[in-house]
């Protein structure tokens, strides 16, 4: 039996959350959006439709509706798109990436389940208006360091405390799989000598590191086993933040990008059968068949890495969602957890637009920043479309949103208006109006 | 009469058993000996019936060679033995002149050494050093306080050394190289950047007394930053350059007439290059990568200086620089071979580059002797020396002609070493030194040598027996090994270069033309080329009457052409380090030294519409180096990418980098550490080169003496002389406007602000100075000084009236500057038209090179680019890339490139385990498993950043 299926979240665990969030930031007013092309991901685009929000919901959405409104907002010549989801990010857990002490993001050990991120996570970050203003509504932030990380959390980006961007706290344990590739680096050329294996030693690491991986996961069931039947069992933190998983409440994110290493996981984890959702998936489009196969999604953090293989094609990377999507794989899109990803997280879209350039299906592209991450996460009847009951999270843009040009100019997080300023829209302002300097003459 | 072969062979081999019992001390003995000790044998022999191989070119069958007291008498054709010699019967012998190694490198210590990269070595540099060049700042912290002696002020220049200080050749090694057949090799000493002089020795037993003959050893310069002290200028690739550049400069200046000089105080660094620079002594350079081997032989050629080159067997990437080298090269065989790897699929992760170098390293001899090269070979770096004669016979498998090889062996490093006198050849009056090998070939690794012979005395081979009983056993073994895949699979990198033909005239028609001039964006318009300018842009252009030449109509209906993209900030094509980072003022050292042709960046830029980069030093120092601008000619060596008409330019740096911040807490005393420092070093290093400038102008006209030439002094005066255009790295908008005024005090124009990010705040003072902003969008927020920067400050210091270009700053983003482009309209509406020429125009302007380059303008280089669709939309992609009227970039070209690499390396592979499957299992031990590891894996230098980004801080 397949454990840790997102596709059946219990119910209950949902409902919870959601009625946890709503008494945060209840606005009881309707809005009335009129005009815009309606981009629903689900249902097609409309070219001029309106969208009513009540009650913070998706009440309905329609060609023209006439029903009266606290607010009308008229979207002519406008786009409205649900609003984008940052997965995988390192977004909130940190401010300043050379700065050590405005740090979150990683942890020391290497089996640490029971780390959480949304309890890092600072709400007044400067980095998260900045994301914000470019059409991310909600982010995955993701624990770093060790083998199994922690679990990541979904919140949305505007609220007065941590509690109020909660979305969910715990959307999945993230294991990051070993390197199945030798280090060619000779000895005598390596910063560590002592630390330096011979190929032969590489070799059988790569094996002792996923029996590890095997041999954790196993003591993590036989132990929610035992305490099921024996409740006297004293509790383990460790073992005990395994047990959403055991239970297969929430999904593993395995993160993997060379071939070997994904095959790895892929075929450790139908061995197992575990579900799993490939994180990163640099080479993942060489192993497309295997993937669709195994019905795995990809969380794909590489459209703009530099080809690895000297016998790639130059676009290779570019080309990979399309690889994927025509094999089948279902591919989301996510700026990943380098030192400079936090702060550039708002290029999101551009990375989806480049695999557009390069073949893949626009509609194909703007999922995999909206309805995919939603139903990854087990947020599919909450998020990433403009259906009637659906969270009123949206964006409008005075063009595409692939269209690298085209500016966001109206957010709603949960049928709230939300502020497009930031930092730099601050500065700019602030420089713009600077008096212009007289010089002699 | 002559005793019958047989029995002269018992005889033979009784008697190899028999001295090597008595061991070599008595090759030592006086000719009457103490009472007690056997006196030496006499020096009279013939050898009879042997093939004696006099020279390369001359080989003598059944002949007699005659020597007396150690040297070479007669050869004669004749059977005739010289009476009263002791005569040998050698038929079925051949006698080799003795082989000399013209490269064999010691350690003090009498280890193996293998220099460059391919160790880390100890840095425990001892070497007498004093001096000046440690601008660091605080009192107490100068590398070099020169209380190690008079020499240079580095401790990796230390040309007076000798190998003969430290005598490290021991027995054990001069036994090995006589069972190889080597009787002479030249000693190299083995630490530092100018490594000193080297010596030439006999391998026979003797004390070293007998066996040097020729202190006049060569001189030894090496392309190496790994020596020296931990923070001790240079320690990058450039560095190393600049500092010979400088070293020889000196030594220019010292061997001057005293009378000109300033200051004629002796010092023996400098000293010991007198011969040098005069000619009369040869330098063997060891530069550690091909296009460096290209470098070291303009540079050497600039100063006039003899040189040999260490080949890095690495020849095979750019075959056609190599050939332009008018010198010696010295050649290992230390091919690679295959290594053991755990698992099948192991193989599919390794590099075509690294399965091209290990297919091609074999005819690595053949390919330099085919290009007319002097040829000498050497045992350098072979780790195993027992399979020198099974590399050489690869070598010569593979094409190398085996008197060549002989040559390579004798004649060319006897010349090499000046010691053509005495050695290299059998010729009367020479050295008595020569190999006896059974069988007709040295070549043929299972033909065992009986003996060698050095200064006319024996000294037999021990393994003689136990080596023919098992090359027989070996032969049935072997069989069918090196027949079907005996020959090359790998291509050369050449031809991943389809041939470029430019056509004489080019008119593209019915372009959307997006011209970056006056003329604004012009729809259906077309664009006339003649070899290589544009003639004219317009629309429903005509080919005109004159003579066309070949001619190519282009329709581009639909698509949209713009100028060249330029990258004003790059790094992509730097190899052996960023920055040279040891001090403050690196202004030395060049860019231009280390471009990297070779990287496939240029190609990854090619395919995103870039055509001209501006390569810069990194961030490290206030001063950083020089800086090169390069056209993205795919498939040029260094030379031929350089946008020669472009003036020169230097990288400065502010803020946290240069003032260590981010470097960890024991980089806290070079100086500056703070914003305050950063405008004192400034104004000290250029008050300085106005004391520098005016010395020479005084010099110059007559007054006071010649000063010293300083390269770091001769940049800055080009900049106070408004020659070299200043790019300074710089964040926050007090450091830039205090830079500014600092710069305009000394009359200077700043060329460019690079990234800029506050500039927005400051853009009129920007303006006002004349100042390009060369900016990014994206980069903010990763380290404090960037916390204030905007994605609208481009299109902010534009609307303001400042000259501004977006750049890249890495090697990822170089690939798509046109989408950076677009984010000036994004951010802050600047029209389509004018954020376009932040990528062509505009950055032109800044690096003063817009009379030729960044627009679509008659008279022009053709530099341009053919898109899909707008270039500032994000579904737009690069079709065709073209430099001056020649395409270096379209997809057809690139299908059909990626398919020859993928098959090649599928060829290579299926080789590759082919041969694997051959290898003894049992037999290696962990040590020979690390050799091969090491020289399988050993990573050019032209590739050691394939798929990394650099920035300013790498």
């Amino acid at each position: 039996m397949k454990q840790g299926l997102i596709r059946i979240l219990k119910p209950s665990l949902l409902l919870s959350l959601l009625a946890f969030n709503n008494a945060a930031s209840t606005l009881a007013e309707s809005i009335l959006l009129k005009n815009g092309t309606v981009h629903t991901i689900t249902m097609g685009d409309m070219e001029q439709g309106d969208v009513l929000i009540e009650n913070n919901r998706i009440s309905l959405v329609a060609r023209s509706i006439d029903t009266p409104a606290d607010q009308v907002i008229d979207l002519e010549g406008k786009h409205l798109y649900p609003g984008m989801i940052a997965m995988t990010t390192t977004l909130g857990l940190l401010e300043i990436n050379a700065v050590r002490s405005t740090l979150d993001t990683t942890e020391v050990g290497q089996w640490t389940p029971e780390i959480l991120s949304w309890r890092a996570i600072n709400p007044d970050s400067e980095l998260i208006p900045v994301a914000r203003a470019n059409g991310i509504t909600h982010a995955q932030p993701i624990p770093l360091g060790g083998r199994l990380s922690g679990q990541s959390s979904v919140i949305q980006l505007d609220g007065w405390t941590i509690e109020d961007l909660m979305i969910r706290p715990a959307a999945g344990l993230h294991l990051f799989w070993p390197s199945m590739s030798l280090n060619h680096t000779p000895k005598a050329l390596s910063h560590n000598f002592s630390s330096w294996k011979n190929p032969k030693e590489q070799a059988k690491e790569r094996k002792t590191q996923i029996a590890q991986i095997t041999e954790f996961f196993e003591s993590a069931k036989a132990y929610v086993r035992r305490k099921d039947a024996d409740d006297s069992t004293l509790a383990v933190p460790n073992w005990e933040s395994t047990r959403a998983w055991v239970k297969g409440d929430i999904p593993l994110f395995i993160h993997a990008n060379e071939k070997r290493q994904i095959k790895s996981a892929v075929e450790w984890s139908m061995e197992e059968k575990y579900s799993m959702v490939l994180v990163g998936g640099r080479d993942a489009w060489m192993l497309a068949d295997l993937l669709a196969r195994n019905e795995i999604p990809v969380i794909y953090e590489h459209t703009f890495t530099l080809p690895q293989q000297d016998v790639a094609p130059y676009d290779v990377q570019f080309k990979a969602p399309k690889v994927l999507v025509d094999a089948g794989v279902q591919v989301i899109f996510s700026e990943g957890s380098n030192r400079f990803a936090a702060s550039a997280v708002r290029n999101l879209p551009n990375s989806a637009a480049q695999a557009v350039a390069f073949g893949l299906d626009k509609n194909m592209a703007i999922k995999g920043l909206t309805i995919h991450p939603a139903q990854l996460l087990g947020l599919e009847k909450v998020l990433g479309s403009i259906e009637t009951g659906k969270e009123a999270s949206l964006i409008a843009l005075n063009g595409e949103l692939l269209d690298i040009r085209a500016q966001v100019t109206h957010m709603w997080i949960q049928g709230k208006p939300v502020s497009l300023s930031s930092r730099h829209t601050r500065l700019y302002e602030k420089y713009r109006n600077r008096p212009r300097k007289h010089t002699e003459n | 009469m002559k005793p019958n072969s047989n029995r002269w062979q018992a005889i033979l081999t009784g008697l190899a058993f028999c001295s090597s019992l008595i061991t070599y001390a008595n090759d030592n003995r006086p000719a009457v000996a103490p009472p007690g000790h056997p006196p030496r044998p006499q020096g009279f022999h013939s050898f009879v019936g042997a093939n004696v191989i006099v020279s390369p070119s001359l080989t003598v069958t059944n002949a007699t060679l005659v020597i007396n007291n150690g040297k070479v008498v007669s050869v004669s054709p004749s059977k005739e033995a010289a009476s009263g010699s002791r005569i040998w019967d050698l038929k079925g012998y051949t006698i080799y002149p003795g082989f000399i190694d013209p490269y064999y490198v010691i350690s003090p210590d009498g280890s193996p050494v293998m220099t460059t990269r391919t160790t880390a070595e100890d840095h425990d540099a001892d070497h007498k050093a004093s001096g000046h060049w440690n601008f660091y700042g605080m009192p107490g912290d100068e590398l070099d306080p020169g209380d190690m002696g008079p020499g240079s002020s580095l401790s990796t220049v230390h040309p007076e050394y000798s190998v003969l200080d430290d005598w490290a050749f021991k027995s054990g090694h001069r036994e090995g190289l006589r069972n190889l057949g080597f009787t002479a090799v030249h000693l190299s000493p083995s630490k530092g950047i100018f490594r000193g002089k080297g010596a030439v020795s006999l391998t026979g037993e003797a004390s070293p007394n007998e066996l040097i003959q020729s202190n006049e050893g060569l001189q030894h310069i090496v392309f190496t930053s790994r020596d020296g002290k931990a923070n001790e200028y240079p320690k990058s690739l450039m560095g190393v350059i600049s500092a010979i550049r400088q070293t020889l400069l000196e030594a220019q200046d010292f061997t001057r007439n005293p009378s000109q000089n300033t200051s004629q105080v002796y010092n023996p660094s400098l000293k010991a290059l007198e011969p040098v620079i005069g000619g009369k002594t040869r330098v063997l350079i060891e530069p550690g990568s091909v296009l460096m081997a290209s470098r070291a032989s303009s540079l050497m050629e600039v100063f006039g200086v003899r040189y040999g080159i260490i080949a890095t067997g690495q020849e095979w990437r750019r075959p056609d620089l190599i050939k332009q080298i008018e010198a010696p090269m010295i050649v290992p065989v230390n091919f690679p071979e295959i290594p053991k790897l755990p698992e099948d699929d192991d193989w599919e992760a390794v590099s075509l580059d690294l399965l091209r170098n290990w297919d091609w390293a074999p005819e690595t001899p053949a390919l330099l002797a085919s290009q007319g090269h002097q040829l000498a070979l050497t045992l350098y770096s072979l780790n195993d020396q027992k399979k020198f004669r099974e590399k050489l016979k690869q070598a010569i498998d593979r094409g190398l002609p085996k008197q060549t090889a002989i040559a390579a062996l004798t004649t060319v490093p006897a010349e090499l070493c000046g010691l053509s006198e005495s050695m290299g050849t059998l010729v009367a009056g020479k050295l008595a030194n020569f190999t006896i090998v059974k069988g007709e070939d040295y070549f043929t690794p299972k033909n065992p040598i009986e003996s060698t012979w050095v200064q006319g005395r024996r000294y037999p081979n021990n393994q003689f027996e136990s080596d023919q009983d098992k090359n027989s056993k070996d032969e049935n073994k072997k069989k069918d090994i090196n027949t079907e895949y005996s020959k090359r699979f790998a291509r050369s990198p050449l031809e991943d270069h389809p041939s470029k033909q430019r056509p004489d005239t080019l008119l593209i028609k019915n372009a959307t033309l997006w011209t970056s001039s006056f003329m604004g964006i012009l729809e259906r318009g077309d664009l006339l080329i003649q070899h290589g300018h544009i003639i004219e842009v317009g629309k429903n252009l005509e080919l005109p009457e004159s003579d066309l030449g070949s001619c190519l109509v282009i329709d581009a209906t639909g698509k949209h052409l713009t100028p060249g993209l330029i990258d004003a900030h790059s790094h992509s094509m730097i190899m052996g380090g960023v920055n040279e980072g040891t001090m403050p003022s690196t202004a030395m050292v060049r860019i231009e030294d280390v471009i990297n042709s070779e990287t496939d960046n240029i190609y990854y830029q090619l395919a995103g519409g870039l055509t001209i980069a501006n390569l810069l030093h990194g961030s490290a120092n206030p001063i950083g180096g020089q800086n090169a601008i390069i056209k993205l000619k795919w498939g040029e060596g260094p030379d031929g990418l350089m946008f020669k008409e472009a003036p020169g330019g230097i990288k400065f740096a502010l803020g946290e980098n240069v003032k260590q911040s981010n470097w960890g807490d024991n980089k806290k005393t070079r100086f500056p550490q703070s914003r305050m420092g950063v405008p004192v070093f400034y104004e000290n290093r250029f008050t300085a080169a106005q004391h520098y400038q005016q010395a020479w102008s005084r010099f110059k006209s007559g007054h006071g003496a010649r000063p010293k030439r300083d390269l770091e002094m001769d940049c800055l005066v080009e900049i106070l002389e408004g020659k070299r255009w200043i790019h300074c790295h710089s964040y926050r908008q007090d450091e830039i406007l205090v830079f500014l005024r600092v710069m305009e005090r000394f009359g200077v124009q700043v060329g460019t602000l690079q990234h800029v990010l506050e500039g927005y705040k400051i853009a009129d003072e920007i303006a006002e100075h004349g100042a390009g902003a060369s900016c990014f969008t994206d980069w903010w927020a990763y380290k404090f000084e960037v916390i204030d920067a905007i994605p609208y400050a481009g299109s902010l210091m534009h609307e303001r009236g400042a000259l501004v270009s977006f750049n890249s700053d890495d090697s990822d983003l170089a690939r798509r500057m046109n989408l950076e482009a677009a984010k000036a309209v994004k951010y802050g509406n600047t029209p389509p038209e004018e954020a376009l020429n932040f990528v062509t125009r505009y950055p032109a302007q800044q690096l003063r090179i817009d009379h030729l380059v960044g627009s679509l303008e008659k008279g022009k280089h053709a530099d341009f680019v053919l898109w899909s669709g707008s270039p500032l939309d994000s579904r737009s992609t690069c079709l065709e890339t073209w430099i001056e009227g020649v395409k270096y970039f379209d997809l057809y070209t690139d299908k059909e490139r990626t398919k020859l690499r993928t098959g090649e390396k599928a060829k290579l592979l299926e080789k590759v385990k082919k041969e694997a499957g051959y290898q003894n299992e049992s037999t290696e031990s962990e040590e020979e498993m690390e050799q091969k590891w090491r020289h399988f894996f050993n990573l050019a230098l032209e590739k050691q950043n394939e798929g990394r980004i650099l920035h300013c801080d790498d």
